[in-house]
């Protein structure tokens, strides 16, 4: 219950940041793309940096989940041939519609019609893919490790 | 657009902030794909769990919906480089072309284990090299998509 309001409450930041920063618009997504704005790579840098320091000071404290009590852990997955022929896949079908998942969803949240046939396409491009019996690619949560890298 | 962008240098360090929130309260990894994978495994009846990753999409739809609702409306009108190279009956195509498109995106981010957030942001945080991968070959291939769309359009 806890866990599914975080989670709640972090996708409303999530959304409300992606819409403001523009990353709904598939005129902006373009124009970066193309270099013609440095906007998102800055914003994207920016954001992997604050992550990936947040994250580095979390792990060598070694703290446990402040809501869910588990330890604050996480896998270096290996890269296998799936991550470089889904994200061809991926880039192709982002490139076309200039929007990801998340900005599709704010696309809709924000009543904009055209998203909804890249939301049916994208959901049933997750249907496809998980019909096959697929085991789940992103755990929602990883079993803590062994060894700590 | 209605309203001044936000700074990338604050709307960015707000996104990493997600990324950590989630890693500190409930150890998870952000990713806006494993949404979709709650929702879509919630109707085939699997034993995936409509769990935070589900509840955090329907956040993002709710920060999207209030977001037009406080700037007074959609963001933008017509679809980008659609709506401006395709006129008249042509817009016909424009619906089969978003949802083929999307099918790639749904499909190929499960592949990959994750879209531009579980990959590009969580996992490049992890500093996992698949997500690092995953990053660069997107990335790429978005860029020279869109280069490729331009000289046809």
């Amino acid at each position: 219950m806890r866990s599914r309001l975080t989670g709640l409450g972090i996708g409303v930041v999530f959304g409300v940041t992606l819409s403001w920063s523009g990353m709904t618009s598939p005129v902006v997504i373009r124009q970066a793309l193309l270099f013609q704005q440095a906007y998102l790579f800055l914003f994207f840098a920016s954001a992997v940096l604050v992550a990936t320091v947040g994250l580095l000071i979390l792990r060598r404290r070694q703290t446990r989940a402040l809501i869910s009590k588990q330890p604050v852990t996480w896998n270096r997955e290996s890269v296998g041939r799936r991550h470089i022929v889904g994200s061809l896949v991926f880039g192709l079908g982002w490139g076309i519609t200039d929007a990801c998942p998340g900005p599709i969803v704010t696309q809709v949240g924000q009543g904009i019609l055209w998203g909804v046939w890249t939301l049916a396409g994208a959901i049933l491009g997750v249907y496809l893919y998980l019909r096959r019996d697929q085991p789940e690619t992103e755990p929602a949560v990883e079993r803590p490790v062994t060894t700590m890298a | 657009m209605l309203h001044h962008q936000l700074p990338w240098y604050v709307a960015g360090p707000v996104l990493g902030l997600c990324v950590v929130a989630a890693r500190l309260l409930i150890n998870g990894r952000l990713g806006v794909t494993g949404g979709y994978s709650e929702i879509v495994g919630r109707v085939l009846g699997r034993s995936l769990r409509f769990d935070w990753r589900g509840w955090f999409l329907i956040g993002i739809a709710l920060g999207g919906a209030g977001f037009a609702i406080v700037t007074g409306g959609p963001d933008f009108h017509g679809y980008g480089w659609l709506t401006a190279s395709l006129h008249g009956s042509d817009q016909v195509l424009i619906a089969p072309i978003l949802v083929l498109a999307g099918v790639l995106i749904g499909y190929g981010a499960k592949l990959a284990g994750g879209c531009t957030s579980g990959n590009g942001l969580s996992g490049t945080a992890m500093l996992s090299p698949a997500a690092l991968t995953a990053t660069a070959t997107f990335f790429a291939t978005a860029i020279i998509v869109t280069f490729i769309t331009t000289v046809i359009a």
